[in-house]
Formats: structure tokens, C-alpha cells, sequence
């Protein structure tokens, strides 16, 4: 039983780490109808970010998020602003192509600078775990990185319904033509939103760092966690990515311990095959933005 | 005047041209440079361990051709090694060999890893190349008959069982239970196999191997269903991200064995600075120590090889994939030298037939292409650094057990 209380404790953290990793891919692809190929990159320059910081001045990671997140908020801006939203109206296999090679310079870019070498941010306390009874251990820096998830998705959500820009966001995301008569700047809009993406990506990036290894080579697995957690939770609800990146470790973690190891990730995307036959836009998803891409 | 300057004008450029054609039919005829082919893992997962790979060949060319080049037949010839990045995909791999072929070249320096270079030993054997394999220690690739593929390296099938023998012969007080976490790539489950065998040969308790993905950074399902037999000894048959994996995980998920015991990660510099203090203690097999025993022309002892490749690249430290990457090269050097040719057949037999001391150890194959003469190390992370504790003979230090700090 303690068993038990282990595998679903540890997925659950691990399901928030990779909600905060998968909420900013699912806002830009629900709004801007982009799916971001490039997306597990900016998670990975967020570590490097995040970890040159704690090298220079010996910052925690936790909190390097924040100069982690404004500087990736900066770059996210500027790709958009300059270079995403050229092709912004093209169908969407532009964007792909787009991305993927914006995924490819970044990556290999990192590579150059970091030589592959794998890294992680050492801190005292993150291997440390809180012990609970029957020996079910919670491991501080995995609980930490679960609780700030779950407390900036609930912190987008809340600014998208109530603040001017976040109504603007999401007024854009349903037409972007009738924000435009409504004095909304759409490429404005645009930037701030894959901006905002970054910068979750960035500190998503900085708790990684922290409770595993991260090098550029891992920038792909990102990606695909991202895509895996927003089908599942489905768009057009800030919702959406916390609730398929805490299915995903859940159910990753029960796969891993009932079945033998080798087979999580076909559970995983077994469970995305369901999900999608049963309920096409995803968990918390609308359907009006699961039936909008365009091809 | 104006005529006369057309004439010369057209013979200088008709000169040059017979020239520049010349220069081209390169490759492996005796113009002047042995150029080798290799496939290595510039990006993708493997990228950390292609680059090391190459940074060993990159010692071997400087040193040869900074003592004159190699000497085949009455010719000295610069030696140039020509790299594609197979991206870290093995089909990729093998498709670079036609690439080479195509292009002439016969001579082939082996990519990063076992599955690389079982795609890539299958090519070279169609192609009638010749391979010189630096780290595919899997033994299925030696399996399958090919003639034309020769492995300076100890197969993986002594990676993991090193460790249970340095644990069954130095470890004091002695385990009695051993858990296994191997990643689920061939080489990884071959050096498991051949462990679990060696450890219940000598008496261990051997509690079920547990396979992850390979190239995972969570094997917390692994350690969790571990964790209720409470294991003496967790030996890793893993790469870097899945060692990092099982030592950290560890800690947060209190499985707490007397010591740690992993194949291919330890001695790389990453598997310190991913971990930094929970690195401490933690064994690891290697194919090369400076203390291994031998010497060659090229690069002297262990040590002195040590000190080129500190010399190469700003005093950093050499680990054991920059020298098996070095010995894989000075093999194909030496094989060249003694046939007096750079022709594939006449290499290929000459490499069958070596038999030479090296800074690497004994390198000699035997009729798979193994090189079995040599044996595999293991060294422990002390204050930081690797350091040779087994076999006792070319120890630099005692193994401290329990070895696991936390």
C-alpha cells in the first residue's frame, strides 16, 4: 500500500513539473494556433539560464526563475515579434517548418556553447524528501516545482478572465479579426502571448535543472511532453495543460510500477489514443479549438 | 604582345587545371594523406559521448602527424580524418559508410556507441571497408561473422561484471544482495546479463534486473518496486542520464544501498558535476586508467598519454572514451604501417594478425574482432575524481566501502 502512496505521490509531482513544462506550449497553440516545435528548447535555455545565474552569483534556482523568466519572456517577444509572426497567418505546416528549424538553430546553438555536456543546478535540499508515514518519502525539490505549477496556472488563468490583456489574449485567440476592430494589437497580443509562453517554458527549465539533468539534446523530449500534455488536457482552457501533464505523470508512474518499466511510454500514449477516441478535445479542452487547425 | 599574353594567360590556367585535377584523386591512394571516414554523434542524445569519441581521434591525428605522418610503403602520409554527424541515429550511421564508399573511403574509424556501430559494421562489411570500432562494445555485433570489424575495446559483457568482481574481492563488510538497473539498449542489457551470471556464481543474493527506456532521466518506478528489498549493492548498467538518474532518485526516494556501481557513466567529468557530493563513492568500469599497463611509439605510457591529451585541450583531464577513441585510431595506423598499403584487404588482414603493446593495453583480436588480451578496470569517484581501485595491481587507491556517502 505504501507502494502504492509512493508511485502516485511521485507521479503527481511529476505531473506538475510537466504541467509547468506544457502550459505555455498549450497557450500559444490555443491562441495562436501554433504548435510550437521549438518549445522544449526554450524549457532548455530557461535551465542553462537559470543555471549560469546560480554559477555567477550563486542564486537559488527557485529563485532564479524570476531574471530566468524575464529574460526568456524578452526572447520569446523578439522571435515572435521578428519572426514567427511573418508567417503567423500561413497554414499551419509553415509554422511547423518554422519552428522546427527556430528548435534545431537553438539546440544546436547550445550545443556549441555547452558542448552537450549534461548539467543540473546542485542545491542542498532538493534530493531531500519530506517523510511520510509507511515511509512514503516526498522529495522537496519535485514538491516544490509542483506547487509553483500549479500556482502559476491557476495565476494564467486568472489573469487571461480578469485582466485587460489577458481578455485581449483571449479575444485574439477566438478572432482575430473582430479584436482588430475592437482596437486590440494583434502582433502586440501575439508577442506577449508566445512571450508569456516562454517564460513559463524558462522557468519550467529552472526546475528541471534542479531535480534532474538537462542538455541540449533533451530539448526534443520537452517538445513532445508539451504536445502529449496539451492533447490530453486539450485547448482553450488554462486548465488544460495542468490537468494532462498530472494524467501523463500519473499515469506514467502506476504504468511504470504495475507493468514492467520499459513500457511507460506506450502507456502514456495509450492512454492519449483513449482519451482522444472517447473525447476528441481532451480532457478540459472546447471543441470550437481542437476542429480549428487548419492544415 | 596582347597575344602572347593570352598564350601564357591560357597555358597558366590550363597548368592549373591539370593541377587541381591532379590533387583531386585524394582519398586512400599515396598522395600524400590517409583520410579516414567517421560517423559521430555531433548532436542528438548521444552528442556528450560523440564529442569525447572525437576528441580522441583529434589526439591521434595531431600526435601522428606531429611526428611526420604515417610511413606506407617509401611514403609518409599525413594522416585526416573526414566526420559526418550521424545525429545520434544508428540507421543514420550506417548510411554515412555508403556515403564514405561512395566518396572512396575505405577506412573507417567507428561511431559513438553499440547500436551505431553494429548499423554502421554491417555497411562496412557489404561496402569491403574497413572498421576499427572505438566504443560498440556490445557482443552481438561480433556475432554475426563480419570479417572487416575489429573492437579495441573490452566487449560489454566484463563492463558490468568488473564491478562484481571488485565488490566480491575488496568490499569490506562483504554484500550479500545486488539489484540491477539496466537500460533497456542492447549493450546495457548484455553487460547485465553477463553480471547477474557472475554474481550469482559467487554467492550474491541477485534481486531481478529492472529495464528502463533507455536514455530516461526517471527510474523512480525502478528504485520504487527496488526500494522493499532493501539491496546491499545497485548496480546501473546505464549511460549518463539514467546514472544520474538512479543515484538522485535514490536519495530522494530513501533507497539507500551500501554502494553504488555503474557502468559507462562515472568516469565522465559530467557524472561529477551533475551530482557533485552524492557522486562520491560511487564505482564505475572503465576500459582505460592511466595506470593501465603498456606502451607504443606514438603515445608512450598511459600517463604520458594523458599529458598529450591535458597538452590538447587546456590541461582538461582525459577519461576513457578520448583514449579507447585515440587506441581505436592508432590500431588502423599501425595496421596501415605494417601492411605498407592503404589498400581495405591488406589492412583488414594486417589488423587481423596485430598483436601490439599500446598505451591502451594489449591490442589483439581474435577471429570475431574482439580484442580480449585486454581487461576492464574499476574505478571509484574519491574527493571528486575517479580513481583506479581495481584490479588491485594497477589500483591508485584503496576502494573505501560502504561506498555510499548518503
Amino acid at each position: 500500500m505504501s507502494q502504492f502512496a509512493q508511485v502516485t505521490i511521485y507521479g503527481l509531482l511529476q505531473g506538475g513539473l510537466l504541467a509547468l513544462v506544457a502550459v505555455g506550449f498549450s497557450l500559444v497553440w490555443g491562441v495562436m494556433n501554433v504548435v510550437n516545435l521549438a518549445h522544449g528548447a526554450f524549457v532548455i535555455t530557461g535551465a542553462y539560464v537559470a543555471w549560469e545565474i546560480n554559477r555567477a552569483v550563486g542564486l537559488d534556482p527557485f529563485l532564479a526563475m524570476i531574471p530566468t523568466a524575464v529574460v526568456l519572456f524578452a526572447l520569446g517577444y523578439v522571435i515572435q515579434r521578428g519572426l514567427v509572426n511573418l508567417v503567423v497567418n500561413a497554414p499551419i505546416f509553415i509554422t511547423l517548418l518554422l519552428t522546427f528549424g527556430l528548435n534545431l538553430l537553438l539546440v544546436n546553438g547550445m550545443i556549441l556553447r555547452y558542448k552537450a555536456n549534461y548539467q543540473s543546478i546542485p542545491t542542498s535540499y532538493a534530493t531531500q524528501s519530506l517523510v511520510l508515514p509507511g515511509d512514503v518519502r516526498v522529495p522537496y525539490g519535485r514538491l516544490i516545482a509542483a506547487v509553483i505549477a500549479v500556482a502559476l496556472t491557476l495565476a494564467l488563468a486568472w489573469a487571461v478572465r480578469r485582466t485587460r490583456l489577458g481578455l485581449s489574449i483571449l479575444a485574439t485567440g477566438m478572432d482575430r479579426g473582430a479584436a482588430r476592430l475592437m482596437g486590440i494589437r494583434a502582433a502586440h497580443v501575439y508577442a506577449v502571448t508566445f512571450g508569456l509562453a516562454a517564460a513559463m517554458a524558462g522557468m519550467a527549465g529552472a526546475a528541471v535543472g534542479t531535480v534532474s539533468t538537462f542538455s541540449p539534446a533533451d530539448a526534443g523530449r520537452f517538445t513532445l511532453f508539451s504536445f502529449v500534455a496539451a492533447v490530453l488536457g486539450g485547448l482553450g482552457n488554462m486548465y488544460g495543460a495542468l490537468y494532462g501533464g498530472l494524467l501523463l505523470g500519473l499515469v506514467e508512474a502506476w504504468g511504470g510500477n504495475l507493468l514492467p518499466n520499459t513500457l511507460v511510454n506506450a502507456v502514456a500514449f495509450a492512454v492519449v489514443v483513449i482519451v482522444l477516441a472517447v473525447r476528441p478535445q481532451g480532457l478540459a479542452g472546447r471543441a470550437f479549438y481542437a476542429s480549428r487547425v487548419e492544415v | 604582345m596582347r597575344l602572347k599574353l593570352a598564350v601564357i594567360v591560357a597555358l597558366a590556367l590550363t597548368v592549373a587545371g591539370c593541377g587541381s585535377k591532379g590533387e583531386q584523386t585524394t582519398n586512400n591512394t599515396p598522395t600524400g594523406t590517409l583520410t579516414i571516414g567517421a560517423s559521430l554523434s555531433s548532436t542528438g542524445s548521444l552528442a556528450r559521448e560523440g564529442i569525447l569519441t572525437k576528441e580522441g581521434y583529434d589526439v591521434c591525428v595531431n600526435v601522428v602527424n606531429g611526428k611526420g605522418g604515417v610511413q606506407v610503403g617509401n611514403q609518409k602520409m599525413k594522416l585526416e580524418i573526414k566526420y559526418q554527424d550521424d545525429t545520434s541515429k544508428s540507421d543514420l550511421a550506417g548510411q554515412l559508410m555508403d556515403q564514405f564508399n561512395d566518396g572512396g573511403l575505405k577506412l573507417i574509424l567507428g561511431p559513438y556507441g553499440s547500436g551505431a556501430t553494429a548499423a554502421a559494421a554491417a555497411s562496412v562489411e557489404r561496402n569491403g571497408q574497413v572498421m576499427v570500432d572505438s566504443s560498440g562494445a556490445d557482443d552481438a555485433i561480433f556475432t554475426k561473422g563480419y570479417k572487416r570489424t575489429f573492437a579495441v575495446l573490452s566487449p560489454a559483457t566484463l563492463y558490468a561484471t568488473s564491478m562484481v568482481e571488485a565488490i566480491n574481492e575488496l568490499a569490506t563488510p562483504k554484500p550479500t544482495s545486488i539489484a540491477f538497473i539496466s537500460a533497456d539498449d542492447g549493450f546495457s542489457k548484455t553487460a547485465t546479463t553477463a553480471a547477474v551470471a557472475r554474481a550469482q556464481a559467487l554467492g550474491f543474493t541477485v534481486i531481478p534486473p529492472e529495464y528502463v527506456p533507455n536514455g530516461t532521466t526517471d527510474v523512480s518506478s525502478a528504485l520504487t518496486k527496488i526500494k522493499p528489498a532493501n539491496p546491499d549493492v545497485i548496480i546501473g548498467s546505464a549511460h549518463l542520464a539514467e546514472g544520474v538518474a538512479i543515484v538522485k532518485q535514490s536519495t530522494e526516494l530513501g533507497v539507500k544501498p551500501k554502494g553504488f556501481a555503474e557502468t559507462v557513466a562515472p568516469p565522465t567529468p559530467d557524472f561529477v558535476q551533475a551530482l557533485s557530493k552524492s557522486a562520491e563513492g560511487v564505482l564505475g568500469s572503465t576500459q582505460w586508467t592511466i595506470k593501465t599497463k603498456g606502451t607504443d611509439k606514438w603515445f608512450g605510457s598511459a600517463s604520458d598519454y594523458a599529458k598529450t591529451f591535458a597538452g590538447q585541450f587546456n590541461g582538461r583531464e582525459v577519461e576513457y572514451h578520448g583514449a579507447e577513441a585515440t587506441a581505436a585510431c592508432l590500431a588502423l595506423v599501425l595496421a596501415v604501417e605494417k601492411a605498407g598499403s592503404t589498400d581495405p584487404t591488406k589492412v583488414r588482414d594486417t589488423l587481423a594478425g596485430l598483436n601490439e603493446q599500446s598505451f591502451f593495453g594489449p591490442i589483439k583480436f581474435n577471429d570475431k574482432g574482439q580484442n580480449l588480451t585486454k581487461t576492464m578496470g574499476v574505478i571509484q569517484i574519491q574527493n571528486g575524481k575517479p580513481v583506479s581501485v581495481w584490479p588491485k595491481d594497477a589500483a591508485e587507491a584503496p576502494m573505501k566501502w560502504p561506498g555510499n556517502a548518503a
